[in-house]
């Protein structure tokens, strides 16, 4: 059991992947409801998650290439 | 003052013009393009595309636009038929993923040519049996990965040479055909800077060598050449860097461009709906859905150039091994096309590597006969080619060996005596440099006939060295040793120059000889009576003025000038110090060789180019036929100057066109773009009419074409 | 119309005559050769220099050029803001107006730091004189030296000179361009009739009905207007700015100003050819913007001159200039070129109502804008056009087969990095995204006067007039705060005006000090790299061929990634307008 907590830890700190993915829906928690309140009744709550999503992923892009283009050594 | 070469190297030179001895891969090409199918879609991995940031957008867009098959409503409501929208989301969905598989398939067809190099090369490196000598003296059948630096090993004839090394005892003829193609068997004896080498793979032929190992599994030059036609060690060049950098900014650049375009398109929606009919608003909506947003953006980002890039890569060193040449970094091959400067030796790379003796001087009073006889007898233990042929030379003239070789004594040439001949009864008979020879005679308390000079001039201007001759304080005369300028250089050097690149000859013959064979070659400049400090020397003095300099060699005391010039080419038959001081070696040692390296340099940087140009030209086409028709709906569809039938239309021409074109170009991007020796001027011309502006049209019409094939409306 | 045309050719003509004078003067002054002002200068100069105790022989790196910028322009803009929030308790304040709203005060500081000169306010009614000579007034002579500073630090790099100190080029350019131009360039306005007194307005009666009175607003006007000008500043003493009969009384002063505003830019691409000694490849650069101007004129003036056809078909003809919006005396000729070139280079000044032009007009201007190399900005605009050059011998040139180089200096990874940064990014996030922003919320944040394909125009053209440090408005925003006075008077702010204002002072920072730190540490790094010497295998950047190239690159890389908003914009409203609805 221990070792199972130590070791999804471990995987934790060398995964970064799933923290962000993590972090990007946990973001997506603020973000919808605003969407959802400034597209004012034109789409449903369900499709504002999913727009709030597709933003974050957009600006995820945006942050990798703008990575990309800083160290491209490493790609 | 003192000369390098009058005696030269017997350079190694290989037969045959060089298309054909060009090393074709001898694994069977069939089954590559299987092979590279199923690799493109291997290759559909995250963890390999997220390397590639243009393919990547193309790769998460493709991820949403599968989303939005399954639900077209999933980010908003459309007002449009649900399965149509699905039918073009699918359609999208199958084209984007295509133009991945296609860039993937590019990749992958490089990596299997390289593979079936590789492979070819692997075959000769097999584990063998080597029989290494113990420190006890006993020897151990140990298997060849096992060697390690500094062992030593016994090859008897019809062995393998288990791995790179020098020869430190016996003599032996190898065969080095698996390696070079050259099918003559080489001689190897220790001692020599040139025949002391052997590589691994190669087989001896007879008699039997002690080889001292001289460098550990997996890093000799067989190994380090199938892992970079593998593509295993590509790292990427500083060119392709900096063109990862421009293709990052551009999709960066339409990725804002793109993502910003719905709330725009969404103001003027709102104002449609109020001044024009909701129809029109609808329309603009569907026109600015996050499927076609996706489909914009991976049409105007430059995935062309973005997916091809890897493949003209390792396509282009792959071509360098097809040339029989191992680079040590893509980075040398990227910066061949770089050179300003060649420094050439004359012997071996601009002369044929063999002077003959064409005629005798005879001066002091001596008879031509007396001078034939004297240079035969000064030449008996000279094995090499110009000895062989003064000797032959002396016998068409009628002399005779007249003594018995076993009472005779041979001189041996060095660099610092600069002569060589045989003692003999007490007769010390010499041939040498002219200036060597002059001086031995005097300290023999002989003198110096004026005639000398005159011979010695009359050779210089032929374009020949010259050899004096004497026996003990008397000159005899001078054989003119002439000099073969190589068929076809000066053609070369011509083309060079017209792409910028300046020749150095260097030559340890005097001055006016030099000059005599550097008009013929048709070289820009040349040090005469060079040094091999010199060689170092000219390359710094170039370098300080900011030029890249190649250059070729082969013995040890080349090794400090290879390494400090930007691109060293050491010849295989050359020492290990002068292959390690190199960043590139050619196993055929054809230091003309330099040349064609320039050449593969330069396609390899004009095919980037080419592309780069080519994907960035087409933006325009890819606007005209996408942003009318998909805002048809505020009247803009004037603009729309292809007549696509429709905004799905438009989009999905667009996007095949998009997908296919990397594929019409796989080809383009292997082969490389055709090389011609022109100036900068015209190159540009040249390629900016058939890349820039052809690049400008080609989608156009292409874009036309497939949407008046799509049974679309 | 044929009178249009030679007016404008004839200004053209001018620019160019007035060229190689200015760009070797300017040479001379940042060589530190001799010039006439020496006797007087030096000292002068030498006593600045001790005051403040610069080490004038010292050259300074990218980052300590760039540094120097950053930390005198924020030492400059805590002043400017101070001065006009404290305006009611400094001196010269004739009309008594109270502090402006602290975002327009805020918004105004950084439009003047950064030589842009948008303005959210009226200068009658906003601020004093103080405020009007002392901090805006001021900040037109260092703003615009900062800009030929940097330019000329960049021509420096480029050349493979160390980048000089800043300190040293910003007095230079004050001392020796700006103030001697400007000094006698005022004396010229005053003879030709624009105002220069501190006396407050005048009062008098009208004509129709003697009992009423109006006032009319004055001030120090010809010496604030030679340097809006020549600065490439374009804030106007008055809210209608060049319009203004007491700034632009008549078609002579007109020219000059025309004159003035592009006669720097232009000339610093000739003072390049002197750097770099090479004045052919100076005047096929020249050649670029030059060509690229013309064609707007062009394109504007033809619309301006056929008219509204909706118009057109109310007065019964065929063809009527349209001139709502326009001054008479101007016309529509000097009308459209005065519109081309202030958007062209980053003056800003306006004297006609760029919202009113017809949408070829808004097409241009906006192009102008998105470029931002047709001459462009004071210095910046120069080196804005050579790093589309780096860029254009980047993309193209390895098709020679060889490493891309710029007179000898390799284009490596660092230069496309920030080349590409500043010319390809900066632009489009400073632009589209804040527009986005506004047009998602367009009731809420834009207060757009003319909904529909103009109103996007309106959105795009204020960020870009900001992202460029243009200054210039399309108008019909709503951007302003009221006065101080009438908020003092009760009126109550807007929320639209605040988003304008802190929205703009992001694109007008990020527009400016993001490409000059770019700009300098590519002149940095281009001056370090050991030059290659050229052969017949190098490209050569100073022929017709690769300026050809070059204008392709501009136009491929440069203008594409604002085409669905020209679409949207100007283009679907010139359909419409064809169309013959709205």
């Amino acid at each position: 059991m221990l070792e199972t907590i130590a070791e999804i830890g471990s995987e934790w700190r060398r995964q970064k992947l799933p923290l962000y993915l993590f972090l990007g829906l946990c973001f997506n928690l603020i973000l919808a409801p605003a969407v959802f309140a400034a597209t004012s009744g034109n789409l449903s709550r369900t499709q504002a998650y999913w727009l709030g999503a597709l933003v974050i992923l957009t600006v995820a892009l945006a942050i990798y290439l703008f990575f990309v283009m800083f160290v491209p050594e490493r790609f | 003052m003192t000369s390098m070469n009058d005696f030269p190297r017997p350079y190694h030179v290989p037969s045959g013009t060089r298309e054909s001895r060009r090393h074709t891969p001898k694994v069977e090409m069939k089954g590559l393009y299987q092979r590279a199918i199923k690799e493109s879609f291997v290759k559909l991995n995250p963890r390999i595309q997220v390397r590639n940031p243009v393919m990547f957008v193309v790769w998460v867009g493709t991820l949403v636009t599968l989303l939005l098959t399954f639900d077209p409503n999933l980010f908003g409501t459309l007002q449009a038929d649900i399965s149509q929208q699905r039918l073009l989301n699918g359609l999208i969905t199958f084209i984007l993923l295509f133009t991945i598989v296609f860039a993937n398939f590019a990749e992958a067809v490089a990596e299997g040519r390289g593979k079936a190099q590789a492979d070819a090369l692997r075959a000769t490196r097999s584990d063998t049996i080597a029989k290494k000598i113990l420190p006890t003296g006993g020897v151990q059948e140990v298997s060849s990965t096992e060697l390690r630096r500094g062992d030593q090993v016994k090859v008897v004839a019809g062995d393998m040479v288990p791995a790179d090394g020098e020869v430190i005892a016996g003599i032996g003829s190898v065969d080095e055909s698996a390696i070079t193609g050259e099918s003559a068997p080489v001689l190897k004896q220790p001692g020599t800077d040139i025949a002391s080498s052997v590589t691994g793979g190669t087989r001896l032929l007879s008699d039997e060598l002690t080889v001292r190992i001289t460098t550990d599994p997996g890093q000799g030059f067989i190994d380090r050449m199938i892992a970079l036609v593998e593509g295993a060690e590509r790292t990427k060049t500083p060119n392709e860097i900096a063109l990862t950098v421009l293709l990052a900014v551009l999709t960066l650049v339409f990725l804002i461009v793109v993502a910003n375009i719905p709330p725009i398109t969404g103001y003027i929606a709102g104002f449609l709906s109020t001044a024009s009919s909701e129809q029109a608003a609808a329309d603009l909506r569907n026109g600015a859905s996050v499927a076609i947003m996706i489909s914009l953006l991976v049409a105007l980002i430059p995935t062309t150039i973005g997916g091809l890039l890897s493949a003209i890569g390792i396509a282009g060193m792959d071509r360098v091994a097809q040339f029989n040449v191992i680079a040590t970094s893509g980075r040398a091959v990227e910066a061949c096309g770089d050179i300003n400067t060649l420094v050439l030796d004359k012997t071996g790379t601009i002369t044929l590597g063999n002077r003959l003796a064409a005629e005798f001087i005879p001066v002091n009073g001596h008879s031509l006969q007396d001078v034939a006889q004297v240079s035969l007898d000064a030449s008996v233990f000279d094995e090499t080619p110009e000895g062989r042929s003064i000797v032959a030379l002396a016998e068409r003239s009628g002399a005779k060996a007249s003594f018995d070789p076993n009472l005779a004594e041979g001189v041996e040439f060095s660099a610092r005596t600069r002569m060589s001949g045989t003692d003999l009864d007490g007769k010390e008979i010499r041939k040498g440099a002219v200036d060597a020879i002059r001086g031995f005679v005097r300290s023999r308390g002989g003198h110096v006939p004026n005639t000398l000079d005159a011979a010695y001039e009359r050779v210089s201007k032929l374009g020949g060295t010259p050899l004096a001759v004497c026996q003990n304080d008397d000159i005899y005369g001078v054989i003119y040793l002439k000099d073969t300028v190589k068929p076809g250089l000066k053609e070369r050097f011509d083309q060079l120059r017209r792409m910028g690149v300046r020749t150095i000859m260097l030559t340890g013959d005097n001055r006016i000889t030099a000059s005599v064979i550097a008009e013929e070659a048709g070289v820009d400049d040349f040090i005469a009576e060079a040094t091999p400090e010199d060689k170092i020397e000219v390359i710094r003095n170039e370098q300080a003025q900011g030029k890249l300099v190649a250059m070729t060699g082969d013995g040890t005391n080349d090794a400090p000038a290879l390494a400090q010039a930007n691109v060293g080419l050491a010849m295989n038959s050359g020492t290990q110090a002068a292959k390690e001081a190199a960043n590139m070696v050619d196993l055929d040692s054809d230091p003309t060789k330099l040349i064609d390296l320039v050449t593969i340099g330069k396609q390899l940087l004009i095919t980037r180019g080419a592309l780069t140009t080519f994907s960035v030209a087409n933006d325009i086409a890819k606007y005209f036929a996408i942003i009318p028709t998909i805002f048809a709906a505020t009247g803009i569809g004037a603009l729309n100057v292809m007549g696509l039938k429709s905004a799905s239309s438009a989009i999905i021409s667009a996007l095949i066109y998009n997908a296919l074109i990397i594929l019409v170009l796989i080809p383009l991007a292997l082969k490389g773009v055709q090389f011609r020796p022109l100036t900068a001027d015209q190159l540009l011309r040249r390629n900016i009419l058939i890349y820039g502006v052809g690049g400008v049209i080609a989608p156009f019409i292409a874009i036309k074409l497939i949407d008046v094939i799509l049974p679309f409306s | 119309m044929l009178q249009g045309w030679i007016q404008i050719a004839m200004t053209l003509l001018i620019l160019v005559a007035i060229t190689p004078f200015l760009g070797r003067y300017m040479a001379r002054v940042f060589q530190e050769q001799r010039t006439i002002f020496d006797p007087i200068l030096n000292p002068v100069e030498r006593l600045l220099y001790s005051l403040v105790g610069v080490r004038t022989r010292e050259d300074m790196t990218g980052w300590q050029y760039a540094r120097a910028i950053l930390y005198s322009n924020v030492v400059m803009g805590l002043l400017i803001f101070s001065i006009i929030t404290l305006q009611q308790f400094l001196p010269l304040n004739p009309t008594g107006i109270p502090a402006p709203t602290w975002d327009t005060a805020l918004h105004t500081t950084i439009s003047f730091i950064t030589n842009t000169n948008q303005q959210h306010y009226s200068g009658e009614t906003y601020l004093s004189y103080a405020s009007q000579m002392w901090g805006l007034g001021y900040h037109m002579f260092t703003s615009a030296a900062t800009g030929i500073a940097v330019g000329i630090a960049f021509i420096r790099g480029l050349t493979g000179r160390p980048l000089g100190n800043f300190y040293v080029d910003l007095i230079r350019a004050i001392t020796r361009v700006l103030l001697p131009i400007s000094i006698a360039g005022a004396i010229v306005l005053i003879a030709a009739g624009v105002p220069e007194t501190l006396a407050g307005p005048v009062v008098v009666p009208t004509l129709e009905d003697p009992a009423i009175s109006q006032a009319i607003a004055r001030g120090p006007v010809a010496h604030f207007e030679i340097i809006k000008e020549l600065g490439e500043n374009g804030g106007g003493f008055f809210a209608i700015n060049s319009a203004h009969p007491f700034e632009n009384p008549n078609g002579w002063v007109n020219l000059i100003q025309l004159v003035a505003i592009l006669s720097i830019p232009t000339s610093l691409i000739y003072t390049y050819g002197i750097y770099a000694n090479n004045l052919k490849q100076a005047w096929l650069v020249y050649s670029i913007p030059l060509a690229i101007l013309v064609v707007f004129i062009i394109i504007t003036a033809i619309g301006e001159y056929n008219g509204n056809p909706a118009v057109n078909a109310l007065l019964g003809v065929d063809q009527a200039p349209n001139l709502e919006g326009k001054e008479v005396r101007f016309g529509w000729a000097q009308s459209a070129l005065y519109a081309v070139i202030t958007t062209a280079s980053m003056c800003g000044a306006v004297n006609s109502l760029h919202d009113s032009f017809m949408p070829n007009g808004g097409f241009s201007t906006l192009s102008n804008m998105f470029l931002q190399i047709v001459f462009g900005g004071q210095g910046t605009g120069t080196a804005y056009l050579f790093a589309y050059l780096i860029l254009a011998v980047f993309v193209t040139g390895l098709m020679v087969g060889r490493t891309p180089e710029f007179f000898g200096r390799k284009i490596e990874k660092r230069e496309v990095v920030l080349a590409s940064f500043l010319i390809l990014l900066v632009h489009p996030i400073a632009i589209l995204i804040p527009g986005a922003i506004a047009l998602a919320f367009p009731d809420q944040l834009s207060g757009i006067s003319n909904p529909g394909f103009h109103g996007l125009s309106q959105v795009i053209y204020e960020y870009a007039s900001a992202a460029a440090n243009n200054g210039s408005g399309f108008e019909g925003l709503g951007d302003s705060q009221p006065s101080p006075i009438a908020i003092a008077g009760g009126a109550a702010t807007t929320t639209t005006a605040l988003w304008w204002n802190l929205s703009t002072c992001f694109s007008l920072l990020a527009g400016r000090y993001v490409p000059i730190v770019a700009l300098l540490l590519l002149a940095d790094s281009m001056s370090r790299k050991q030059p290659v010497p050229a052969t017949t295998g190098t490209l050569r950047t100073d022929t017709g061929l690769f300026t050809g190239v070059t204008i392709g690159v501009i136009l491929i890389l440069g203008a594409l990634e604002f085409f669905p908003v020209l679409a949207l914009g100007p283009i679907a409203e010139a359909f419409q307008i064809a169309r013959g609805i709205g």
